[in-house]
């Protein structure tokens, strides 16, 4: 079974669980002490785990693999039979994908930063990190608006959504607990509520389910 | 005294602003069951359609725990709260029910802030206080098309600064390689700016388009540019695109401008601060304070005739919650109860059902005969004595005839709330269900038993109840021959009494009225004489004491109070077993003592 080096706070950890939530995949969760302990920065998490001294990583039969992005594409490639959530047989929404989940990259640098000061006292420029957040947001929520014109839903072309919107989700869903208000972005506030109908969604703490609880 | 707080540093004039209609959001916003949410001069609104196509605009604060309501759930008649899951109804913005208190009406009190809302030219419009109408712009007067609004980091006087030298090209000369910068620099435009808007015409080589970019005032410091086409143009998405990429350069230089100029503090919450807090009237004996209309009268089902009331004043009609119901006044004095019918959000209307019964008081025959599509009635606020629990897993529904009307109201709070439910309609006749087209959507949920005898309905009722469980709760409604036996067959199957709830809609119990006894009313510090032949009620009334009533036959619960000390006759059919015997609750308007003091706390 697959291992999870997973903190239950953290918005990439989140993204995995995420896409093994909706692949129906089981998994067993290793639970670091991220905060307060900082446990994946100790010698010993760097020597056996990730010597980047980051999470997650999976350790998946044997196979190793860290950061969350190249996670994504590896699990949708190994156990999304559909092909959906990483389309490499069409390149454009290939390229897409892959352009979103850089862009996923850029909020986790800016929104996710944010957070982190917030919640765990993280040392971050906050008004750059809230700054290069709204930045960001504004050419996502533009992009999505424009898709909803033409009756797409997600950020890559195609009646499905790709790893890139599941990685950008966590970002934004919880961009407000790092002072990043979210008012101006209405094409993502509906985003967020089509992602999370998509069968197999789960939250987190800070992010709320569709409809009644 | 004024209490409203101005920031007299803001370059909008926050009187006059508060009194104008303000473009809050654009239908394309209003997905169904969304909520949106955005701010008007400091005040954080949330903006929902329910399924009726009705637009609400609400501060977004729950009265309760002050969480923004936008975050909430739009079930598409009610506003769901995320933090406690109080529900709040399409249009009134009242309370319907606290999951917290499952066997309370919510007070009338508990409604939300709400604010007045249009529709025009594709936008949603409101205002705190509005004086007059929607700006009339003879350029949207035909076909439009809602561009993309752009939010704005500047005051909207620098806005509305740059949008009087904004350019854009006409929509039928945009096309693929057009050479937009230098099309640009050609185009001739025109502008006419107010406090709120620009109207804008671009022509060029024959070509022309308008457009009018209505500002919203979002607070000191921000603002949001909807723009409207005047014209539906062939090439759509071109269109947006070319509008949203010059509107976007236009935003760039207005914040670089707005940067350097001093930052305001950003407006307070513009809303006037009450000084002192509202006094609620307190409704008195059978009052009937609100005046309808009967919008539509029709036959509901053999005997049964169905009205449609609507409000004759701007307000929407009060809120009210399954099991509700209404007194109606009817000519000669004579008043009525009914139930509402409605679903949840059902908000413009109240639907009742009367059955005509001529061997009863003359009331079903007067609404029957007497009145007619457009008349008006006095109706009184609704009152609910008969609460719908939603904390267990499914809920019975036992109707006998006309006592369908609570009944159908609850079944479609459980339809439409997604809890499990069983509606059972005893009639005569096949033709004797009323609103058989409504009950449709209930599927196999409804459960229909025709022409049963008394017997054979005692035996139905065996089966029905078979089973008790702790999660699991009855109401019924009928005559009260057929509640009794719901009660016998619900009693010996073991049913607890809490869990099995009745409304009588008549008291036929033989009422004793002889003792006579000293009345002690321990808040308001009177003691009185209740003489034989008088009722506890008519003593209070006759005294001044405030007291609400109804049925004044001890079946609605409206007139009960709490008793302090006394022994008590119980001669309604309101109180449960149990309530009984606790000797808590007495129904002032056909029960008495049996001791020489009665002590209420009133």
């Amino acid at each position: 079974m697959i291992k999870l080096y997973d903190y239950v706070l953290s918005a990439n950890c989140y993204k995995i669980r995420l896409l093994l939530s909706m692949l129906d995949v089981d998994y067993d969760s290793v639970l670091v002490d991220f905060y307060p302990g900082r446990e994946h920065q100790t010698e010993q998490f760097r020597r056996d785990v990730n010597p980047l001294g980051h999470i997650p990583v999976i350790d998946d039969d044997g196979f190793v693999m860290r950061d969350a992005h190249a996670i994504l594409i590896y699990l949708a490639a190994r156990y999304d039979s559909t092909g959906q959530w990483y389309p490499v047989s069409d390149p454009r929404q290939l390229g897409e994908t892959a352009q979103w989940l850089t862009f996923a990259d850029g909020t986790t640098n800016t929104a996710s930063a944010a957070r982190l000061h917030v919640n765990m006292g993280y040392d971050f420029d906050i008004d750059a990190a809230r700054a290069g957040a709204h930045e960001l947001f504004r050419v996502a929520d533009e992009h999505l608006w424009f898709r909803e014109r033409q009756g797409e839903s997600w950020l890559a072309p195609g009646d499905h959504p790709t790893i890139a919107d599941l990685a950008v989700f966590p970002d934004v869903a919880m961009a407000e607990e790092g002072g990043v208000e979210m008012l101006d972005y209405p094409a993502l506030a509906r985003w967020i509520e089509r992602f999370k109908q998509v069968p197999g969604f789960i939250v987190m703490p800070g992010v709320f389910p569709y409809g009644v609880s | 005294m004024s209490a409203t707080r101005t920031n007299p540093s803001a370059n909008v004039d926050v009187a006059h602003a508060l009194q104008r209609w303000h473009p809050i959001a654009t239908q394309y916003d209003l997905e169904p069951r969304s909520l949106f949410r955005t701010k008007l001069l400091g005040h954080e609104l949330v903006v929902w359609r329910a399924d009726d196509g009705f637009v609400n605009v609400w501060e977004n604060r729950c009265l309760h725990r002050g969480v923004r309501l936008s975050i909430g759930t739009n079930d598409g008649a009610e506003l769901i709260c995320r933090y406690h899951a109080w529900r709040y109804s399409n249009r009134t913005a009242g309370c319907t029910y606290i999951p917290a208190h499952p066997a309370d009406s919510p007070a009338r009190t508990i409604t939300n802030k709400t604010f007045p809302v249009t529709n025009r030219y594709g936008l949603v419009w409101s205002s705190q206080d509005p004086q007059g109408q929607v700006p009339e712009l003879s350029v949207l007067d035909g076909d439009t098309l809602g561009l993309r609004n752009l939010p704005v980091n500047a005051p909207v006087g620098l806005v509305l600064k740059h949008l009087a030298t904004h350019t854009f090209l006409p929509s039928d000369v945009l096309a693929p390689g057009l050479d937009v910068v230098a099309e640009l620099a050609a185009v001739e435009m025109s502008a006419e700016v107010s406090t709120y808007s620009a109207t804008l015409r671009a022509r060029l080589a024959g070509n022309e388009s308008s457009a009018v970019f209505f500002v919203q005032p979002v607070d000191a410091n921000r603002a949001v540019i909807r723009p409207v086409l005047g014209e539906a143009p062939f090439n759509t998405v071109a269109v947006l695109r070319h509008h949203a990429a010059v509107l976007a350069d236009l935003v760039r230089d207005i914040e670089r401008a707005a940067a350097d100029i001093e930052s305001r503090p950003a407006l307070p919450s513009a809303l006037e601060v009450p000084l002192e807090l509202p006094t609620v009237a307190v409704a008195v004996g059978r009052s009937a304070p609100l005046r309808v209309s009967v919008r539509r009268k029709w036959a509901a089902a053999a005997g049964i005739t169905a009205f449609e009331l609507v409000s004759h004043a701007p307000d929407p009609l009060p809120t009210f919650q399954p099991g509700a119901h209404i007194d109606v006044h009817l000519p000669g004095g004579m008043v009525r109860q009914y139930s509402i019918t409605n679903g949840p959000g059902e908000t413009d209307c109240y639907r009742i059902a009367v059955k005509r019964d001529p061997a009863s008081r003359g009331g079903s025959v007067a609404l029957h005969d007497s009145v007619h599509q457009g008349d008006e009635l006095q109706i009184s606020e609704p009152r609910n004595s008969f609460p719908l629990r939603r904390n267990v897993s499914h809920t019975v529904l036992i109707a006998g005839g006309i006592g369908a009307t609570p009944l159908i109201a609850m079944a479609k709070a459980l339809h439409t709330n997604g809890l499990g439910f069983d509606l059972h309609c005893f009639v005569s006749q096949a033709d004797q269900l009323a609103f058989r087209d409504q009950l449709a959507e209930f599927g196999d949920q409804l459960h229909e038993h025709v022409g049963l005898s008394p017997q054979e309905t005692g035996e139905q009722l065996s089966v029905l109840l078979a089973e008790p469980s702790a999660n699991k709760q009855v109401y019924a409604c009928g005559p009260p021959p057929m509640l009794d036996a719901v009660r016998a067959v619900s009693s010996d199957q073991g049913w607890p009494a809490d869990a099995v709830h009745f409304e009588y809609f008549k008291n036929t119990t033989e009422l004793e009225q002889g003792s006579s006894f000293v009345l002690e009313l321990a808040r308001s510090g009177l003691t009185l004489d209740v003489p034989s032949g008088a009722t506890v009620l008519e003593v209070l009334r006759e005294n001044d004491v405030p007291i609400v009533s109804s049925c004044e036959q001890g079946a609605c619960g409206t007139c009960a109070a709490t008793v302090l000390e006394g022994d008590l006759l119980h001669q309604d059919v309101y109180l449960n077993p149990t309530e009984r015997a606790a000797g808590h609750t007495i129904l002032t308007c056909v029960s008495r003592a049996t001791s020489n003091r009665l002590v209420l706390d009133l």
